[in-house]
């Protein structure tokens, strides 16, 4: 299976901008389910310099120079993407049948080993994710007993989450605390991932935001329009002694065909497609825009 | 001795006093000269170090409240702190190892991560604390990439030995503090004790210069001290240790990066910079990759640290090794590394992190200290003992949902040490910051450090935000003799010649200059309106009105304060009460072009080029801030209230002008103060002169109008004297504008102008962009002749011909202003 995705990133500057630093993320990481066939990027206006660096989490970074009189800054980043639902498939079953319980999972989580050393960064409260309220705790643990397979809880507290929450944009934005989204039981991908995420940390599991695309499907003899994706995300929940898996609560899937996955941390900002600094009064304003296509 | 026998120290350690009451042999001769000399003799020197202090500007606090409620007076002690040179050198030891264990720590926590996969920290410690930076992952395997400044806070424990209390790694302070108290208590030790000899800090400055000048490879003009600047409350210390090692000053916006380098804005171009002495925390270096709102530090730094062309004393991520939760894990650490023992005694943690401990914390609490294994966004710290039942239960809850994040201390009563206060000699718990550098494999350890004194003598907690007293620390013995005084100049370090001076300061200079030229002559023609005003019923009604009503349309535009007089469905109200309108120019500090406004932004200016001016014009701002704001708060200020606070403030404003020219060089960047005072002066009376005397007037009201405005320029007795004769239109535009001896006109500023323009570093034989439009003005100024200016057209009301002219005189000078932030401040196309 293969991907293609445009996914373009714009920001627009009130004033006129004529020194920024920016950091773009938007190529996509190998995997064992994924490999990266080709990619491309392109940037208006010219950058006066480029360089590449991956970060803790794995994440290819790239960092641009601009330096000519620009209003607005256009980054696009073009890749082809190859899936394996095979060997996804076949980790799954792994998972299924080999995992263990909750209790087991914070009791080896506890003692004082290595082995987590990479997992357990994702345990601990990072800018946007903060340990949450007894009330979260109470909707989590609901799933979470600690007798019961982990894999199959968190299966279940996905399929709440998806059944609990509303998708409404414009509610929120990356910044809208956890405890306001779990209040409205609403929100976007975005939050249904930040907000699993702090759940589960707050019960004891390291728990990672992961940042991708998912391909859309035109209703039945539509064809469909370039443009219409949004970047996605999801969660991916970290079993020890096994592995890391996802879960996609926007959709109650667990992601296998459909995602790619572009890159992750533990949470947006780890993994936010373009940010930057400019020297300039005004504000700016931030537009995506994606474009998911399988073309074999 | 007699004041002994009244000192009586509650401690279980008294550093003068051995358990007997005896006098430790250490401390026998300077007790023995304050003895001799006497407690009245020690408060004269008390005076004395006080008149040192504030005479050289050093508070604790720099930025001064306008209010004054915020001003907190750095205090020294004239009893100094003693050690014996033994003892030291056995402490000298253990600060030495821990600089070192650290160091080994940090550059493994950010490389190979040995600690934490042979488990001898638990990752906890490390990923729970906020000081761990994600982006300087893997930085610490370069070379430069280690803790290069380091300082410790210890105090005696009840078993006499030193403790560490805490590791200060990120920016470490009071370095600054220690050598001026030490070269405070120079002044007095002459007299007060003589013969005492100790050990030099010279040393200790002189190696930082040599680690500045490796880590710069040999060019020291490749460093800097990067401050969060003059608002900072230690910002003294940068800008005294800036002059000492002999650095640039920075700040962020001075900075930036381009080609994987810093660089350094300077009026000739970009510098580079390979060095970085930095005050600012972790997280603000670098807006791109740490903290998005910060507005302290430079966008790319991290990157530029990534590709290993910059060294930071110390690096970003340092303050991960501020953390009490490694304490537990010390002992293991230094086996591990150094197959050794600690030679410092930690006091007893338990970090809350493991299970046991936890427990144990839960258990005990009521007799521990509680803090937070970091300590970066909030330094709380809970005394167990003083807690209420309830704010116990509190304190256990945060434990239990983030354990790793806390860490519980044993109390310790750590030693007392003589300290003089309201005229006699008391016990007070004291705390020492010693400092280390690094040098090749080991660490040299300053030989004297700052010493803090609590407030009162019951308190645990020494803090200097908290009030207290300082001390210097005193090593016996004597030093070789070197000479020093060089080192201890207090001439603030700036480049010499313009070419270096940093693109900030330049720009600070120039609006300086420009706000201060506004800041005059805006309270001048206001005093003038309003002196107008209150004499107004003395004339013929009709005459004055008019003369009244063009007077505060000019103010109007003179301030930009629009509507403001102009404002018509006001008309009637503004007519009749314009002292409201008035008051509001002078008062209102958030519309823009007021006078209140102008002063802020001065003072905004003056902050940040406070270092370059001398210490009587600080005070005199402060003075002036502090009376003016007190000033301004007031409401319903009578006329000749406000006429006789204009009158002082402009007295003051004059001195500080007068400061500001005489304490610096053209080469400091007087000249970029001059350009911008000039420029301001000239587009201001522009303004005043294109709405006063373009128009077409009545004679009567002509004449109050033109004396109006030569009052208002301080210059009515220089025109008397110039043309001996009564107010004449023809003579005043002559006088102003094109009179070439006059130094307010036009046409003198424009020729003074061209001349210091030409002095600026990227000036040529051929003229700049920026000098092209004085140049023109200039050369518009001289060839036209009064009459030309002064045509009238037949039925009409303006003066059209002086109008254009001066518009385009205007249009030219803002020209200039442009020009010279496009070739001096934006850098963009370097």
């Amino acid at each position: 299976m293969i991907y293609e995705i445009y996914h373009q990133t714009t920001f627009d500057y009130q004033s006129m901008v004529t020194f920024s630093h920016n950091i773009a993320r938007l190529k996509p990481r190998n995997t064992l389910f994924q490999k990266l066939l080709d990619f491309s990027m392109e940037i208006q206006p010219k950058v006066y310099e480029q360089s590449e660096f991956i970060d803790m989490f794995g994440n290819v970074n790239t960092h641009m120079l601009i330096r000519e009189a620009h209003h607005s800054l256009v980054v696009v980043g073009q890749s082809r993407v190859e899936l394996f639902p095979e060997a996804m498939e076949e980790y799954l079953w792994h998972m299924r049948t080999s995992c263990i319980t909750y209790g087991d999972a914070l009791a080896i989580l506890s003692r004082f080993e290595c082995d987590h050393l990479q997992a357990k960064q994702f345990l601990f409260d990072s800018e946007l994710i903060q340990k949450s309220s007894e009330n979260i705790k109470a909707y989590t643990l609901a799933s979470f007993h600690p007798h019961r397979n982990l894999f199959e809880a968190a299966q279940e507290f996905m399929g709440r989450i998806f059944a609990d929450f509303k998708f409404v944009s414009g509610f929120s934005d990356v910044t809208t605390p956890i405890e306001e989204i779990f209040e409205a039981r609403k929100g976007v991908c975005q939050d249904f991932a930040q907000f699993a995420i702090a759940a589960l940390r707050t019960i004891g599991l390291p728990a990672k935001y992961m940042s991708g695309y998912i391909e859309t499907v035109p209703q039945e003899g539509k064809e469909k329009l370039f443009g219409v994706d949004a970047s996605h995300a999801w969660f991916s929940l970290y079993i020890p002694q096994i592995g890391w898996i996802s879960f996609d609560p926007t959709n109650n899937v667990i992601p296998c065909r459909h995602h790619i996955l572009l890159g992750e941390g533990r949470d947006y900002n780890d993994i936010s497609p373009l940010k930057g600094v400019v020297l300039s009064s005004g504000a700016s304003q931030l537009s995506i825009m994606v474009d998911v296509r399988r073309v074999d | 001795m007699t004041f002994i026998d009244n000192y009586f120290s509650e401690s279980s350690f008294d550093e003068m006093l051995d358990e007997n009451k005896v006098i430790r042999q250490h401390w026998s001769e300077v007790l023995q000269r304050i003895e001799t000399a006497g407690l009245d003799e020690l408060a004269l020197k008390q005076a004395e170090i006080d008149w040192h202090l504030e005479d050289n500007g050093v508070t604790y606090n720099v930025y001064n409240n306008p209010d004054g409620e915020n001003d907190r007076p750095w205090r020294l002690d004239p009893i100094p702190f003693v050690l014996p040179y033994d003892e030291w050198n056995e402490i000298k030891r253990g600060i030495e190892q821990r600089a070192k264990l650290l160091n080994l720590i940090l550059k493994d926590l950010y490389g190979e991560r040995t600690l934490l996969k042979n488990k001898i920290i638990p990752v906890e410690v490390i990923f729970g604390h906020k000081g761990f930076i994600p982006e300087v992952y893997n930085l610490g395997k370069k070379e430069n990439f280690c803790l290069h400044f380091y300082a410790v806070d210890i105090a005696r424990g009840p078993d006499g030995k030193m403790w560490v209390i805490s590791d200060k790694t990120q920016a470490p302070s009071g370095l600054g503090y220690a050598i001026e108290n030490r070269l405070t208590m120079n002044s007095i030790s002459k007299n007060l004790y003589p013969s005492i000899e100790t050990k030099k800090l010279s040393l200790f400055i002189e190696e930082f210069k040599l680690l500045l000048k490796k880590l710069t490879k040999g060019d020291i003009s490749k460093a800097a001290l990067l401050t969060p600047g003059p608002h900072n409350e230690t910002y003294f210390e940068h800008s005294y240790l800036s002059s000492f090692l002999e650095i640039n000053l920075v700040q962020g916006d001075d900075l930036l990066c381009k080609n994987g380098e810093v660089w350094l804005k300077s009026l000739s171009g970009l510098k580079p910079i390979n060095t970085i002495l930095r005050r600012v925390d972790d997280k603000f270096c670098d807006p791109m990759e740490l903290r998005n709102d910060s507005k302290l530090g430079v966008a790319g730094l991290v990157d530029v640290l990534r590709k290993d062309n910059v060294a930071m004393i110390n690096p970003i991520g340092s303050a991960i090794v501020e953390n009490i939760g490694l304490n537990p894990f010390m002992k293991n650490i230094c086996n591990y590394f150094l197959q050794e023992e600690l030679i410092l005694p930690q006091i007893a943690t338990w970090w809350c992190g493991q299970e046991k401990e936890r427990a144990f914390v839960l258990e005990n609490i009521h007799h521990l200290i509680i803090k937070k294994i970091d300590r970066t966004d909030c330094a709380q710290i809970y005394l167990g003992k003083n807690l209420s039942y309830q704010e116990i239960e509190n304190l256990k809850a945060l434990i239990i949902k983030n354990p790793y994040q806390y860490a519980a201390q044993e109390e310790i009563g750590f030693s007392t040490a003589p300290h003089y206060a309201n005229g006699k000699i008391e016990p007070r718990n004291t705390v020492i910051r010693a400092y280390a550098l690094k040098k090749e494999d080991a660490y040299t350890v300053m030989n004297g450090g700052l010493v803090r004194v609590s407030a009162t003598n019951d308190t645990l907690l020494v803090s200097s935000g908290k009030g207290g007293s300082s001390k210097d620390l005193w090593i016996l013995g004597e030093d070789e003799k070197i000479d020093t005084a060089y080192l201890f100049k207090r001439a603030p370090f700036s480049a010499l010649s313009l070419n270096q001076l940093p693109t900030l300061r330049a720009e600070n200079l120039f609006w300086l200059g420009r706000y201060l030229s506004r800041s005059i002559a805006t309270m001048r023609f206001i005093r003038y309106v309003i002196k107008k005003l209150t004499t107004f019923y003395r004339f013929d009604e009709t005459v004055s009105r008019e003369s009244q009503r063009i007077l505060q349309n000019t103010l109007t535009h003179l301030t930009m304060t629009y509507p403001g007089f102009l404002e018509e469905e006001n008309a009637e109200k503004l007519e009749q009460y314009p002292m409201d309108e008035i008051s509001s120019i002078i008062k209102d500090v958030d519309r823009q072009g007021s006078l209140s406004f102008t002063i802020a932004m001065l003072s905004n200016a003056n902050i940040n080029v406070k270092n370059l001016l001398a210490m009587e014009s600080w005070k005199l701002f402060d003075k002036m801030q502090k009376e003016w704001n007190s000033f301004i708060r007031k409401s319903n200020s009578s006329s000749q209230t406000i006429v006789s606070e204009l009158n002082k403030t402009l007295i003051y404003m004059m001195a500080y002008k007068e400061l500001v020219e005489e304490s610096m060089f053209k080469e400091q960047g007087l000249s970029l103060y001059s350009i911008g005072y000039k420029l301001e002066s000239v587009l201001l009376l522009i303004s005043k002169i294109r709405s006063t005397l373009c128009l077409k007037l009545d004679r009567s009201v002509t004449y109050e109008v033109l004396e109006g405005i030569l009052n208002s320029c301080e210059s009515f007795n220089a025109y008397r004297t110039q043309y001996k004769s009564s107010l004449h239109l023809e003579n005043v535009i002559e006088f102003l504008i094109l009179n070439p001896l006059f130094p307010k006109s036009i046409t003198y500023i424009s020729e003074a102008l061209l001349q210091e323009l030409k002095e600026l570093p990227k000036s040529k034989q051929y003229l700049s962009a920026y000098e092209k439009p004085i140049f023109e003005a200039y050369s518009l100024l001289k060839l036209i002749d009064l009459s030309t200016l002064l045509e009238l057209k037949e039925g009409s009301l303006v003066y059209e011909t002086l109008d254009n002219v001066l518009l385009t005189i205007q249009k030219l000078f803002l020209s200039c202003a442009d020009e010279m932030s496009r070739t001096y401040f934006s850098h963009d196309d370097e």
